[in-house]
Order: structure tokens, then C-alpha cells, then sequence
């Protein structure tokens, strides 16, 4: 196997924070490089080409919106910001500028392996496309070729509108999507503030595809920031 | 406070708000009223000039303006001075009823009671702004008590899960090795439960301290209540896998206009007092309805119920009722629920339901969520 160990760079500036990080990565065999701050950070990026890069929003010297925004400008790595409680703008913010998902501090080792791999798994699919017609997420079944949406086998009817928003979720499995993103693919960039129509049609289909919508186990919210499919 | 607040204050406390249109109206009615303390010293003093020297009928209109000063203010009293010099001039000094003195004696006993007037007056200022100041010490003792004891209830919540943590946490650092293998699992659990426990305890806090600040920023959106319970079932998902959770939602709920994210954590509060207070087995229930222009959102549980008479005790910061032991939480969650559900201007309530368990009600007016024009692709 020559398949070369992934390396996740690691932005963030409290040593301890650090250490836990890279003792919980390196024990699913992935390298870790680390940075304390932003300056460094950058430099680390291009210099180390990361599969992933762990940016925590807190920085001493700097925004990790704008750290996240120059990456952007040159490579697709995914980003998973690691944020303090309540900063819900700041999630949006540096989301819509190009990160890939989130985690509040304090979080637990699964949900920071489950969003790495998620963000792995993307960048695979992005790298080498290959346009997989059938997606399997959990009890939803989705034909991308032939448009056709089971879910536990049952056929769901959707309207061409449910049916691209429950495709770019499902193609976005695993990974948080702000309203503005999804208005954005789903609508075009001119209705990227009708985030209450957005909500509307996701009522809509959560009661098509959700056996109990209030207790949704495919079409999750993040109150203030978007919505997530489940991949798990 | 500024001295010509204590004015408006004086003023203010004769019966009337803090509008510019009260305060006017309480001068006028303060003004009024020394002018009819002078008038009743006047009256006195002529029913009885007989038995009265000159001296009494001066005291007699001191007597009005003191009252004057300690009742209704500095200006008034000032009022009440002149007043009783010009009325004393014309019902009192000879020749009566005009404004005329037949010696010249009598305008230096003009002066003195003017000056004296204003003394009285001046000296009743300063013991009220005393009297003033000393209630702003004994409220900021009194406030000064509160906070101490806050912190060190708070400090003491926090101490608890804590000890256990480093409890367990040097437990399994200085003995690890030694301890076996599901016992050193429990420990690890304990740390992390432990943890998580005061992570929701500083939460609840952080947003006490906003609630009360009046720096809550509500951030509203037009949302389908289904998306936030849903939300807030998800994000406690792990606590209530065991539990029966029922939900009365009615599928043409109008939307409604609350911030998401202090939306949600209204409920997981809601929620999370329901599970510390009912066994495993009880359910929850969640329903909402639209009676009137209001949107009644209930959250249910059939628990042992609220002790008569605390169905508004427990929305106090810190009220803990009857609970098991261990069950932790400072006290803050309900708290909390009201702050935020008053400032997007609803009303929540608790009450007893029939058959056992409570109910949280929350009504909140049911506002048009405008029209949008549906964006087509």
C-alpha cells in the first residue's frame, strides 16, 4: 500500500488543544503538522499540502476568516473551523468564505473524527469526480441518473425544486451547508436571502421524506447556520 | 445621581411617571400644594390674631413652609417663603389687607422670615439627598450580598462536578494501573459525563448573564416551530434515546418569528428540566397550537408536579425544587426560557397539570410572516 499518509495541518494556538488533536489523529494513522498562529498557518498550508486543515477561529493574530479566504484563493482543501459556543455568525461567515464545516468547542473526539472524514471523503470525491449515480445514505436511495428517491424502499414523489435540494444535500452528505449555499445552488445567487422560503421547503421535504419531520433523521438543522444531511 | 435628579425624583414621588408632561404636572400639583399650606397658615392666623402675637403668626407661616420643604421640594418651599412674607404683609401686619407696613420694623421681620424660609428649606434638601444616599448604599450592600452569595453558589456548582474530575482524572493517573479494567472504564465515563455536565452549567450561565444584561440580540427569523424542536431533538439525541418523546404539531402551524438559535435552547432547557425530573419511563410531550392571534407551544412531562404555589417561583434565578439528589443543574434553565420567550414578547407559564406533571406553556402573539415571492430557478 503506497497510498501516502494523509497529513492534517493543524491552526490552533492553545498546546494543549494541539496535543489532543494530534494524539487523536495519529491514532487513526494520519499526520499532523501543527501551527500556532495564522502567519504560520498559511505558510504551513502551502508548504505541506494538507488533506485537511483544522482552523481554529480564535487565533492571536488573526482572523481565520481571512486565513481561510487566501486559501481558498489557490487550493480546495477542505477547512473545518473549530469555534466557540454562540458565534453563529462567525460559523456563516467563514463558512460562505470557503470552509467546509464546523466544530464548537467543547467537542468530543467521534464528532471530530466523523467531520474529518466526511471532509476526506469530499475531497476524494472533488479530486477525481466520478459522478456516482446512486448515492445510499442511511434509508434514503437516491438515482441521480434516473431521478428516482426511495427512501426504506418506499418511492417518494418530489417537485423538481425538492428533488435538487435533497440532491445537493445528499451530494453534500455529512457536511453542513449554509442557507446561503444551498439558495445559492438550488435557486442561483440571486435568491441567496430567501432563507424563509428555504425553511418552507424544507418542511416540505421533511414530511415527503422524514417518517416523523419533528424528529428528523436525514435532514438535520443547525439553528442559525444551515442544514446538514446525515451520513452516518 | 445629579442633584436636579433628585429634583425630578422628589417631584416625581407626589404621584406621577418620569414623563416631561408628569413631572410638569407634579410641579404645578407641588406648587399648589404650598400655596395651599400658606393658605391655610393665613386662615389659621386670622381666625385667631386675637390670642396670637406676631411672633406665633411668623412661626405659624415657618411651621407651612417647613412642611412645604420636607413634603414637596426645594422650589415649592422657596414659593412657600415668599408666599407667607407677601401673605403675612397683608393679613397680619397693620395696615391689614394691604400690602403697605405702617413701621419699618416689620420689613426686616420680611427678611428674616424669607431667609429663614430658605434655610428651612435648604437644610430639608440636604436631609433628603442624605436619606437618599444612604438608601443607594444599602441597595448596593444589599446588591454587593447577592453577588457574593451568586458566586459562591455558582463556584460551588462548579467545584462539584469538578471534584469529580479531578477525582477520577488522578484516580486513573496515580492508580490506573492497578484498577481494573471496567472500573477504569467507569472512571473515564464519570470524567466525560462529569465534563459535559459543567459545559451545560457555564452555558446556562453565559446565557443568564446575557438575559439579564438586556443584551440579549434576538436575531428572528420566520421559522417552522418543527424545524427547532426537531433541532433540539437531535442535539440531545445521546439523553434521549430511552425516552418517549410524543409531539402534538399540527402541519398548517403558521411560522413563526423567533431567533433559532435562543429559540432552541428555550426548548432544550424546557426539555432537559422535563428529564431531570421525571423517571426514564415518563414521557414528554411537546405540542403547539394557534387559539386567537396566539401561538400556544406546550412542553409536558408527567413528572411529580410543582409544589403548590411555586408555579412562578420556578422561573427565579436558582430555584431548585424538589429534585433527586445528584440530579445538578444550578437552577438557571427556566430562568432563562423566561428571559428569552419575554423578550421576543411572550409569556411562559408553568402549571399543574390534571393527573400529575407540568406543563410549560408558551404563548407567543401570532404575527403574518410576510409574502414571499417564490423563487423559481
Amino acid at each position: 500500500m503506497s497510498q501516502p499518509v494523509p497529513i492534517i495541518l493543524v491552526v490552533e494556538d492553545e498546546p494543549q488543544m494541539r496535543r489532543f488533536l494530534r494524539t487523536a489523529l495519529e491514532v487513526q494513522e494520519l499526520r499532523v503538522v501543527e501551527a500556532a498562529t495564522a502567519k504560520d498557518g498559511l505558510v504551513a498550508a502551502t508548504t505541506h499540502n494538507p488533506e485537511v486543515i483544522l482552523l481554529d477561529l480564535g487565533l492571536p493574530d488573526g482572523d481565520g476568516i481571512e486565513l481561510a479566504r487566501r486559501v481558498r484563493e489557490w487550493s480546495r482543501v477542505p477547512i473545518i473551523v473549530i469555534s466557540a459556543r454562540g458565534r453563529e455568525a462567525d460559523k456563516v461567515a467563514v463558512l460562505d468564505a470557503g470552509a467546509d464545516d464546523y466544530l464548537t468547542k467543547p467537542f468530543g473526539v467521534n464528532e471530530l473524527l466523523a467531520r474529518i472524514r466526511v471532509a476526506l471523503r469530499h475531497a476524494v470525491q472533488i479530486a477525481s469526480p466520478q459522478g456516482a449515480p446512486i448515492l445510499e445514505i442511511g434509508p434514503l436511495r437516491l438515482d441521480l441518473a434516473r431521478r428516482d428517491v426511495r427512501v426504506s424502499g418506499r418511492e417518494v414523489h418530489l417537485t423538481p425544486i425538492e428533488y435538487r435540494l435533497l440532491a445537493f444535500l445528499a451530494q453534500n452528505a455529512g457536511k453542513v451547508l449554509t442557507h446561503r449555499q444551498i439558495l445559492k445552488e438550488v435557486w442561483g445567487p440571486n435568491y441567496v436571502t430567501e432563507i424563509q422560503y428555504l425553511r418552507v421547503f424544507m418542511a416540505q421535504l421533511r414530511r415527503k421524506v422524514e417518517i416523523d419531520p419533528a424528529r428528523p433523521v436525514l435532514l438535520l438543522t443547525e439553528p442559525g447556520v444551515g442544514y446538514r444531511m446525515r451520513d452516518d | 445621581m445629579a442633584h436636579g435628579d433628585v429634583e425630578a425624583d422628589r417631584v416625581g414621588r407626589a404621584g406621577s411617571g418620569s414623563s416631561r408632561f408628569g413631572r410638569i404636572g407634579s410641579a404645578l400639583r407641588n406648587g399648589a400644594y404650598s400655596v395651599l399650606l400658606v393658605a391655610a397658615a393665613t386662615v389659621v392666623s386670622v381666625l385667631v390674631r386675637r390670642y396670637l402675637s406676631s411672633t406665633d403668626v411668623v412661626m405659624l407661616y415657618l411651621l407651612a413652609i417647613m412642611v412645604a420643604a420636607f413634603a414637596f421640594g426645594r422650589w415649592p418651599s422657596i414659593v412657600a417663603a415668599g408666599l407667607s412674607v407677601a401673605a403675612y404683609d397683608f393679613f397680619s401686619v397693620p395696615p391689614f389687607f394691604t400690602f403697605n407696613v405702617e413701621a419699618a420694623k416689620h420689613i426686616w421681620t420680611f427678611v428674616m422670615m424669607f431667609g429663614v424660609g430658605i434655610a428651612i428649606s435648604t437644610l430639608m434638601e440636604r436631609i433628603r439627598l442624605k436619606e437618599r444616599e444612604a438608601e443607594t448604599v444599602a441597595l448596593r450592600a444589599r446588591t454587593e450580598e447577592m453577588r457574593s452569595s451568586l458566586l459562591s453558589t455558582v463556584s460551588h456548582d462548579l467545584r462539584t462536578p469538578l471534584a469529580t474530575i479531578v477525582g477520577a482524572g488522578t484516580a486513573l493517573r496515580d492508580e490506573g494501573e492497578r484498577i481494573a479494567p471496567a472500573q477504569r472504564a467507569e472512571l473515564i465515563e464519570t470524567v466525560c459525563a462529569e465534563a459535559e455536565r459543567m459545559e451545560r452549567l457555564i452555558g446556562n450561565l453565559l446565557d443568564m448573564t446575557q438575559v439579564e444584561s438586556g443584551a440579549l440580540v434576538l436575531r428572528r427569523d420566520w421559522v417552522p416551530l418543527e424545524e427547532i424542536v426537531g433541532s433540539v431533538l437531535t442535539r440531545l439525541e445521546q439523553r434521549l434515546a430511552d425516552r418517549c418523546v410524543v409531539m402534538h404539531l399540527p402541519e398548517d402551524l403558521p411560522l413563526i418569528s423567533v431567533d433559532p438559535v435562543l429559540f432552541a435552547q428555550v426548548f432544550v432547557n424546557l426539555v432537559d428540566n422535563a428529564m431531570k425530573h421525571t423517571p426514564p419511563s415518563g414521557p414528554i410531550e411537546i405540542g403547539a397550537s394557534v387559539r386567537e392571534r396566539v401561538v400556544e407551544i406546550v412542553v409536558a412531562d408527567r413528572g411529580p408536579g410543582l409544589p403548590a404555589g411555586a408555579e412562578g417561583k420556578v422561573f427565579e434565578k436558582f430555584f431548585r425544587g424538589a429534585a433527586h439528589p445528584g440530579v445538578g443543574g444550578v437552577g438557571l434553565g427556566l430562568p432563562i426560557c423566561r428571559g428569552v420567550v419575554q423578550a421576543h414578547g411572550g409569556t411562559i407559564d408553568a402549571v399543574r397539570r390534571d393527573g400529575g406533571g407540568t406543563s410549560f406553556v408558551i404563548r407567543l402573539p401570532l404575527l403574518d410572516a410576510p409574502e414571499t415571492r417564490e423563487p423559481h430557478p
